[in-house]
């Protein structure tokens, strides 16, 4: 990564904020359709598909906050990632989340083939790199014409290689 | 207030759907005093419903209800239940396009002829040439704003076109901005781009040509067009002659209306308008409307596309400025020596973190992914589309299962074909190679994503025994029926396929309003 600052990222002003998730355990809470297990195992899940060290836990528990309201909206989606659930914790004598990380990668790896897992891997990378603090830490910057885009910032400011000439 | 016609006036010209096909004939027909009912499914929305982000913007603009998909494409392992993409809305995929706008050179309407006989294919030579086509390229060119032409400047160059440009001139090849109907200086009452970066979301400052923001608002002006948006079309009749007759539609609130007409159009992005041929089934016409030589639906082309994602030491910032503004066109031309048949168009391509993720591998994971995806402020992206052959089984078909207007599902059969695995694979080596040599440090292959270019399915034909429609692109079988999308094309061409569209539907104004004028329509 190189050392020069990251731009500000932003959400579109009519796009709903982000929402706030709790530090501690009682995060669970807040959940409609999930209990405290299926929620830590689905945050054990997504941290393993995708292990960004940068991220803090907050952005994987809000990418389940955001699959439990779909779970809340459509109740096969809710069956889905139940079913999911009971793959991950029966495939090793130790629940899926309690496991080291290379049991928990094959475990997931031994199931890519079924619909839970799709369902899982595919709504994860739909919410997970959706959230603005992600978007943040990986430099990209999101809605532009509140700003009035990028014309008076920076669309053209690739200064490491040579300019194209004019009216290419 | 908006015109408004009975639902027995007999002598409107019913057009289903409002996208490029759509919208610009209900102009170009009104234009000519023409009475049109134009019959859209999808929400008027305004600018200010848009917003700046990528799921948003998809949600609200795209085509959701379910498709199914088989063959070996990748859509079908990827993306099964929505194979192709394309919108539902006032303006169509207009609301959402990125507005590269190519013409078809004169070899490709004559495909058959050059690329002689490839075993598996259906070729067929265009039902006209180039020269038939030129005058109305012209038109489409000027009513679009499309840069480069009628003196208007190319886009200027942003950060993700310099990596572009510095492997292009590499490698000797020929590059520029390219051509879009995207204004890069103030055009026809629309402003000039402020880059930001989402046509793709509807495109808030009307910079870009759509039929939303430009073509019905002046077929509106004539006092000759009934838009009625939210108007699911599920039938076309037609009477004893053989003719059609009405349509058959479902408006928001449920209530099913049948709409007479002279003449009916279907422009509703290849999959939709076989779809609901197909569907129009009758004692004449057993298996769909039009349907008598058996070619509904068949031929279906969706073009070589894919993407090649390329990391750099130092920062790109791609997200920033127009989307697909570059273009190298050395690889156009047909050339047997390469060992296919067929060219490809090399442009530009930028996605925002939400999107790349999902279509940079579906289905990747794990920490190889991850250290990929982090890079993404340092990424370039580089795309192509290129022509794809016809084959008779790749083809839209209806499934047992009904929509909720009753309507089966389509599903969409797609094998490749070799010559568009060896097309492929020449392509993805040469975005490589370009971004290697602009210094990347690793470069992903990334697959199709869901079909962005729908063609084929309904197609023009010089014999009634080789395709669906005419020159003309009207129905073989049913002389007051007309077809005005991707589906008419005779063979695909490679380079993006809506200028075409909207040439041929000025095109078929002609002459449909002659038609008319001499008492035959
Ligand atoms: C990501 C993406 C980028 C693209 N970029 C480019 C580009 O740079 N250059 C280019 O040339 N092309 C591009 N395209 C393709 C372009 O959008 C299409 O070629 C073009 O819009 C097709 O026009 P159409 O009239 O056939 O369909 P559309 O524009 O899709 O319009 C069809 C309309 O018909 C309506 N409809 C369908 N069925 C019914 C029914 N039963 N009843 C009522 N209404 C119905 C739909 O709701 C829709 O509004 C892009 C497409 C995508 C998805």
């Amino acid at each position: 990564m190189s050392e020069t600052a990251l731009p500000t990222a932003y959400k579109d002003p009519k796009m709903p904020p982000p929402v706030d998730v709790p530090e501690g355990p009682e995060w669970v809470g807040m959940l409609k359709v999930f209990d405290a297990h299926a929620a830590e195992t689905l945050v054990s899940a997504a941290h393993t598909l995708y292990p960004h060290q940068t991220l803090p836990e907050r952005v994987y528990r809000r990418t389940i906050v955001a699959f439990d309201a779909l779970a809340a909206k459509m109740p096969a989606v809710a069956q889905g990632f139940a079913e999911f659930v009971d793959l991950v914790d029966g495939a090793m004598p130790v629940p899926f989340r309690e496991l080291s990380e290379s049991y928990r990668v094959n475990t997931l790896k031994a199931i890519e083939a079924t619909a839970a897992f799709r369902l899982v891997q595919r709504s994860t990378v739909r919410f997970l790199y959706d959230d603005l603090e992600v978007w943040q830490a990986f430099g990209y910057e999101g809605a532009a014409v509140q700003l009035g885009g990028y014309v008076n910032r920076g669309f053209n400011d690739l200064d490491w290689l040579p300019e194209p000439p004019p009216g290419i | 207030m908006m015109t408004q016609y009975e639902l027995d006036d007999s002598g409107v010209v019913v057009i289903v759907g409002s996208g490029a096909g759509g919208g610009t004939l209900a102009h170009e027909l009104t234009k000519r005093g023409v009475k049109v009912v134009l019959l859209e499914a999808g929400k008027h929305l305004t600018p200010d419903d848009f917003v700046n982000d990528e799921w948003g913007g998809y949600e609200m603009l795209s085509w959701l209800d379910k498709r199914t998909a088989s063959g070996t494409w990748r859509a079908a392992k990827d993306h099964p239940f929505s194979p192709s993409w394309s919108c539902q809305v006032v303006g169509g995929t207009t609301s959402h396009w990125s507005a590269c706008c190519y013409r078809f050179i004169e070899d490709e309407f004559r495909a058959k002829t050059l690329y002689g006989e490839l075993p598996g294919t259906s070729l067929i030579d265009w039902p006209f040439t180039v020269a038939d086509i030129e005058p109305y390229y012209e038109l489409a060119e000027a009513k679009m704003g499309v840069t480069r032409t009628n003196g208007l400047p190319g886009l200027p160059a942003n950060n993700n076109f310099k990596v572009m440009y510095a492997g292009a001139k590499a490698l000797g090849l020929n590059i520029s901005t390219g051509r879009h109907a995207i204004n890069s200086i103030p055009y026809d009452g629309r402003p000039a781009t402020i880059q930001d970066g989402f046509t793709i979301t509807g495109d808030k400052t009307g910079s870009r040509w759509s039929t939303l923001n430009v073509e019905i608002p002046r077929a509106l002006a004539t006092g000759k067009l009934e838009l009625r948006p939210q108007s699911r079309v599920t039938f076309i009749e037609h009477d004893d002659a053989g003719k059609a007759s009405a349509v058959v539609y479902v408006d928001a609130a449920g209530v099913t209306h049948r709409q007479k007409a002279r003449a009916v159009v279907v422009a509703g992005n290849c999959v939709e308008s076989s779809r609901l041929l197909l569907h129009s089934k009758s004692a004449r016409f057993p298996d769909g409307l039009a349907n008598g030589w058996g070619h509904v639906g068949r031929h279906y082309l969706r073009h070589i596309i894919q993407t090649v994602w390329s990391i750099f030491d130092k920062p790109v910032h791609m997200h920033r400025g127009e989307i697909m503004a570059g273009m190298i066109d050395d690889y156009v031309r047909h050339d047997p020596a390469r060992g296919f048949a067929g060219g490809y168009y090399i442009e530009m391509n930028s996605m925002g973190l939400p999107t790349t993720a999902a279509f940079l591998e579906p289905g990747w994971w794990g920490r190889d992914f991850v250290s990929v995806i982090e890079q993404y402020r340092n990424m370039a992206g580089i795309f192509m589309s290129g022509e794809d052959m016809p084959q008779p089984g790749n083809r839209i078909t209806l499934t047992d299962e009904l929509d909720a207007f009753g309507v089966p599902v389509a599903n969409i059969h797609y094998d490749d074909h070799p010559n568009d695995l060896k097309l492929r694979s020449h392509g993805y080596k040469t975005l490589s190679a370009i971004h290697a040599a602009a210094g990347a440090k690793r470069s992903i292959e990334a697959p199709s994503y869901p079909a962005s270019h729908n063609l084929g399915s309904n197609r023009m034909a010089a014999k009634a025994e080789d395709g669906v429609l005419d020159s003309n692109g009207r129905a073989w079988e049913v002389p007051n029926l007309f077809i005005s999308d991707g589906s008419t094309f005779s063979t695909g061409g490679a380079c993006n396929p809506t200028l075409t569209i909207v040439a041929l539907a000025i095109r078929q104004a002609d002459f449909m309003a002659k038609q008319m004028a001499a008492g035959e329509l």
